[in-house]
C-alpha cells in the first residue's frame, strides 16, 4: 500500500520526490530484510550491515566510475563482493559468542570506514564518488519511474528469498542454531559452517541494497556506514518484529512514512524516532507481526483431528546396513575426570544393533558424563570410543552425522519454533536439494520436501501429535514435550538412538506410547540406549542392564540378573522404594 | 557498572560523560558559579539522567523478550540524549577553563595540574568501584544479580532498585569524569556515542566487566592512540584502535582480563 503511494501521488506537483522517497525506503527494507536473516532468524549480533551496505555501495561506485564497468555488472559484483567480505569477517570471528561477535562486527563496521576514508584516489577518501548514475534496460539511463519500479521488484525478490530460504531445511536449521547451539550440533548441524552460510546470504543481500542505494541517490560516502544512520533499520526490524517474515518490510514502510511527516523539523529527527521506537518496544514489545501471531487472531492454534487420520500416515523406517546383533559402539576402559571427581572411572561397554540397552545407576553414578563421553561433547581422559568400527570423531555433529542421535535429559526443544518444524530440522541430512533448489522452489525442492513432511507427519501421529503441528512447541505440555523430542532424535535416521531419561514426568499413556515406540525401534534394528530412574519402565524394555557406580560397572546382564545382583542391591541401599521394587 | 547487574552494555553511557562537560560549561563557563555549587548540580543532574536512563531502558528490555532489546533501547536512549544535547548546545563546544589552570614540569615535559587531575581521579575511582563491588553489601547484591538475577530475588535482594542504583551510579561516575576531562579534551555535544564506542574498545581490550581490565585497556588504546596520532598522522589513530580492537577479540575473544560472556 504504502510502496504505490507514488503512483497515486504521481498527479500532484511533484511527483518524482515521492517516487525517490519510496525508492529509498525499499532499499532500506532490503537491507533490514539481511539484518533479519542475520539477527531474527539467525541470532547473530551483527553491527556491520550498514557497513555492508557502504561496501556494496562503493563497489557499484568504483566499478562504474573509475573502471568504467556497466551498471548491470557493477551492481552484481556489489553482491558478490559483499558477500565475500562478510566471509571473510566470520572466518575471522568464528571463535566469538553473541557479544563479542557484535563487538568485532562493530570495530569491523568502524575500520571499513576508515578504510575508505583512506582508499586513496580509489575512493577518493572523505569526499567519496559522485555521479552514480542507474544503467537502463532500453535507454542508456532509467528514470525515477522505472528506477522505482525496479527497486520495488528487487524488495519483491528479496522478500521471496527470504521466505523461500526460511521454509527450507537451511532456515530451519537457522532458526535451530538460534534457538539452542547444543541441540543442533546433536542433530548434526556443524554451527561454525551454518554460521558462516547465514551470514554470507545476508552479506549478499545487505551489498545488494547498498548497491541499489548507491545508483538512487548517486553517490558514495564513507558516512552510509555511519552506524548512526543505521538506526532506522533497527527501528524499522523492531517495529515490524524481529523474526518474522513481513516485519522488516512493515517496520520500515512505518518508519518511512513517519520520516516523512516530520521532514521539516530535521533537528528533531532523531528525538522523534527515539521516542517512537521507545514508545513502540513498550507498547509493543514483539513489534506488529509479533504481536499479531501470539494474539488470539494471529496464533496459531490446535486442529481437530479425525484418529482415523493417523493411519493415513505410513511410516517407513529403516536402519541401514546393520545386521541384528552386530557391535555398533563399543567405548574401551574410558575414564573422564573433572579435576580429582573421577565420574566416568574405566568404563568398557558395548552396545549392539536392535537391543535396547538400559544404564542405571544412582544420581552422580557417572550416566550421563559417560554418554557426553561416549558422542564426543566431553573430551576423554583416556580410553577410546568405536563407532561402526571407526574411531569416534572429535566434534559431536560428526558423531551425530554418523547416525548416533542424542536426547538430552532436559527438554530442548526450539521452543519458539512449530511442532512440525521441530521434527523437520532434525531431518535435513535427508534432503537432497541445495539452498539455490529452496530459493527457486525447484521440483527437486519439492519432491523433497513434501517426503520429508509427510514422514514428519507420520512419525507425530505415532506420539499421538497429530493435529498440533503448527503449534509452536513451547506451548506444549511437559510430556508431549519429551515425546515430540524422542520422535525428532528418530526422524534423523539414527543407527543408535540415545535417551536419557525420557519417561521422567510421563503420564501413563504417553509412557505406553513411548514403550511402543522403541519396541518397534529395536524390531527394526536400530540400537538404543536407554538412562532410566524409572526402574519398571526400564526392566519391561531393556534386553540388557548396566548398572554404573561411581563411574565403575559394577554389574551387566538381563533384567533378571542383575536385580538379584549383590552388588546392585548394595548401591540402592537406603532407597526402599528402589530395594523393594528389585527384591 | 551497569554492564554488571544487567548484562547490558548501554550505548547511552557515553551521554552521561556528555553531560558531565554540559555541566561544567554551564555551571563554570556561563553562570560562573562556585565549584561546590557546580559539583551539586552535577550530581544532581546526573542523578536524574541515571533514573530516566533507567527507565528508557530498562522498561523495554523487561517487556520485550528478544534478546537483542537491550541494543535497540540503550542505542534509542543514546539516540535522544543526544538529539537533545544537540538542541540546546548547537554549535557550541563543550569548554570551560580549567579549574587548576597551571602545570608543571615533569622530566622535561609541561604537563597540566587539569590532566594530571583526571588522571589521578581516574584511578581513584576505579578502586573505589572495585572495593565498592566487594566490599559494601550494595556492591555484593550488585554482583550477586550479575550471576543470576531470579537466585538473587529469591535471596531478598531487591534486584530493581540495585539496578536503578547501578545506572545512577553509572552515570554519576561518568558525568564526573566528562566534567573534569572538557577542558582538556575537545567534547561535542553530539560525540557521547563516539564516546561510548572508545569505552567499549578499552573494555573489551581489558575484559568486560573487569574495572581494573578497563583501566588497563584504556591506558593500553590511549597510548596507542597517540603513537599512531603522532608518527602516522591524525588520521590513523582511529584506524589503528579499531584494528587493535579487532585483532584482540580474534586473538583473545574474551579480553585480557574478562571471563566468558554468554547470551541471556
Amino acid at each position: 500500500m504504502i510502496y504505490l503511494f507514488p503512483l497515486l501521488a504521481a498527479t500532484t506537483n511533484n511527483p518524482i520526490f515521492y517516487l525517490q522517497i519510496v525508492a529509498v525506503a525499499a532499499c532500506s527494507a532490503i537491507l533490514t530484510i539481511s539484518l533479519n536473516i542475520c539477527m531474527g532468524y539467525g541470532g547473530l549480533l551483527s553491527l556491520m550491515h550498514t557497513g555492508m551496505q557502504m561496501v556494496g555501495g562503493y563497489t557499484v561506485a568504483v566499478l562504474m566510475l573509475k573502471k568504467g564497468w556497466n551498471g548491470w555488472l557493477a551492481l552484481f559484483m556489489s553482491i558478490v563482493v559483499t558477500a565475500i567480505f562478510s566471509i571473510a569477517v566470520i572466518l575471522l570471528s568464528l571463535r566469538a559468542t553473541y557479544l563479542y561477535f557484535g563487538m568485532i562486527t562493530l570495530a569491523i563496521n568502524l575500520i571499513a570506514m576508515e578504510g575508505v576514508r583512506h582508499g586513496g584516489s580509489l575512493t577518493d577518501g572523505y569526499n567519496g564518488l559522485f555521479g552514480i548514475i542507474p544503467p537502463g534496460i532500453t535507454t542508456p539511463l532509467m528514470t525515477p519511474r522505472s528506477f522505482y519500479i525496479f527497486a520495488l521488484t528487487i524488495l519483491f525478490i528479496t522478500y521471496v528469498i527470504q521466505r523461500n530460504i526460511m521454509f527450507s531445511g537451511f532456515g530451519r536449521n537457522t532458526m535451530a542454531l538460534r534457538e539452542s547451539s547444543e541441540t543442533a550440533t546433536a542433530l548434526g548441524v556443524s554451527p561454525n559452517v551454518h554460521r558462516l552460510k547465514v551470514f554470507t546470504v545476508s552479506g549478499a543481500l545487505a551489498g545488494l541494497a547498498g548497491g541499489l542505494l548507491t545508483m538512487q541517490i548517486g553517490y558514495a560516502q564513507a558516512e552510509i556506514g555511519d552506524l548512526n544512520n543505521g538506526l532506522i533499520f533497527f527501528v524499522g526490524l523492531f517495529l515490524g518484529g524481529v523474526g518474522t517474515l513481513a516485519g522488516p518490510i512493515i517496520g520500515v514502510s512505518v518508519v518511512a512514512v513517519i520520516d516523512f511527516l516530520i521532514r521539516g523539523t530535521a533537528q528533531y529527527r532523531s528525538l522523534i524516532l527515539g521516542s517512537i521506537l521507545l514508545l513502540c518496544m513498550i507498547i509493543l514489545p514483539r513489534g506488529v507481526v509479533g504481536t499479531y501471531r501470539a494474539s488470539r487472531y494471529g496464533s496459531p492454534q490446535a486442529r481437530d483431528f479425525d484418529p482415523a487420520e493417523a493411519e493415513d500416515y505410513e511410516l517407513d523406517i529403516e536402519v541401514k546396513d546393520v545386521v541384528k546383533d552386530e557391535t555398533l559402539l563399543e567405548a574401551r576402559d574410558i575414564t573422564k575426570h573433572f579435576g580429582g571427581v573421577h565420574a566416568v572411572d574405566g568404563v568398557s561397554i558395548v552396545f549392539k544393533a536392535g537391543q535396547v540397552h538400559g544404564i542405571i545407576g544412582p544420581n552422580g553414578s557417572g550416566k550421563s558424563t559417560l554418554i557426553s563421553a561416549l558422542t564426543s561433547y566431553l573430551p576423554l581422559t583416556s580410553g577410546s570410543v568405536d563407532i561402526f568400527g571407526k574411531a569416534a570423531p572429535a566434534k559431536p555433529h560428526l558423531v551425530a552425522r554418523m547416525g548416533v542421535t542424542r536426547v538430552f535429559q532436559i527438554p530442548h526443544l526450539f521452543d519458539r519454533i512449530n511442532v512440525l518444524d521441530n521434527v523437520l530440522t532434525g531431518m535435513y541430512r535427508q534432503d537432497s536439494y541445495s539452498i539455490f533448489d529452496a530459493i527457486l522452489r525447484t521440483p527437486r525442492y519439492r519432491k523433497a520436501n513434501g517426503r520429508s513432511v509427510g514422514k514428519a507427519r507420520a512419525l507425530l501421529a505415532l506420539a499421538g501429535l497429530i493435529g498440533k503441528e503448527e503449534l509452536l512447541a513451547g506451548s506444549l505440555s511437559h510430556g508431549q514435550k519429551r515425546l515430540l523430542e524422542v520422535i525428532r532424535a528418530v526422524g534423523t535416521n539414527p543407527k543408535i538412538l540415545i535417551l536419557d531419561e525420557p519417561a521422567t514426568g510421563l503420564t501413563q499413556e504417553e509412557l505406553s506410547a513411548l514403550t511402543g515406540l522403541i519396541n518397534l525401534l529395536a524390531t527394526k534394528g536400530m540400537c538404543i540406549i536407554l538412562i532410566e530412574h524409572n526402574v519398571q519402565f526400564l526392566m519391561n524394555l531393556a534386553e540388557i542392564v548396566t548398572v554404573l557406580q561411581s563411574g565403575k560397572v559394577i554389574a551387566q546382564g538381563t533384567p533378571m540378573e542383575v536385580q538379584k545382583n549383590e552388588k546392585v542391591l548394595d548401591a540402592y541401599l537406603g532407597r526402599a522404594d528402589f530395594s523393594k521394587e528389585l527384591t | 557498572m551497569v554492564y554488571q547487574p544487567t548484562r547490558i552494555m548501554n550505548f547511552a553511557q557515553g551521554e552521561g560523560f556528555i553531560l558531565g562537560a554540559a555541566v561544567g560549561y554551564l555551571a563554570l563557563g556561563v553562570w560562573k558559579l562556585p565549584l561546590w555549587l557546580a559539583l551539586i548540580v552535577l550530581i544532581l543532574a546526573s542523578i536524574f539522567m541515571g533514573f530516566i536512563m533507567e527507565r528508557m531502558v530498562m522498561l523495554p528490555v523487561q517487556l520485550s523478550g528478544s534478546k537483542f532489546a537491550w541494543i535497540i533501547a540503550t542505542l534509542a536512549a543514546a539516540l535522544i540524549f543526544q538529539s537533545l544535547f544537540n538542541i540546546g548546545f548547537i554549535g557550541a563546544s563543550l569548554s570551560y577553563n580549567e579549574i587548576w589552570n597551571k602545570s608543571f614540569e615533569f622530566f622535561g615535559a609541561q604537563i597540566a595540574f587539569q590532566k594530571l587531575l583526571v588522571f589521578v581521579l581516574t584511578i581513584s575511582i576505579v578502586i573505589t568501584h572495585d572495593q565498592f563491588l566487594r566490599r559494601t553489601l550494595w556492591g555484593r547484591s550488585i554482583r550477586a544479580i550479575a550471576h543470576n538475577p531470579d537466585t538473587s530475588t529469591i535471596l531478598g535482594i531487591p534486584t530493581k532498585p540495585v539496578i536503578k542504583l547501578a545506572f545512577i551510579i553509572g552515570t554519576i561516575t561518568v558525568s564526573f569524569v566528562g566534567f573534569l576531562a572538557a577542558p582538556v579534551i575537545i567534547v561535542e555535544p553530539a560525540s557521547g556515542l563516539f564516546f561510548t564506542i572508545q569505552g567499549f574498545t578499552a573494555a573489551i581490550v581489558g575484559g568486560v566487566g573487569s574495572p581494573k581490565g578497563a583501566l588497563a585497556g584504556g591506558l593500553v588504546i590511549g597510548i596507542l592512540d597517540s603513537v599512531v596520532r603522532s608518527t602516522l598522522g591524525g588520521t590513523w589513530g582511529l584506524f589503528s584502535t579499531f584494528i587493535a580492537l579487532a585483532l584482540i577479540l580474534i586473538l583473545r575473544p574474551n579480553g585480557f582480563f574478562g571471563k566468558r560472556v554468554e547470551g541471556r
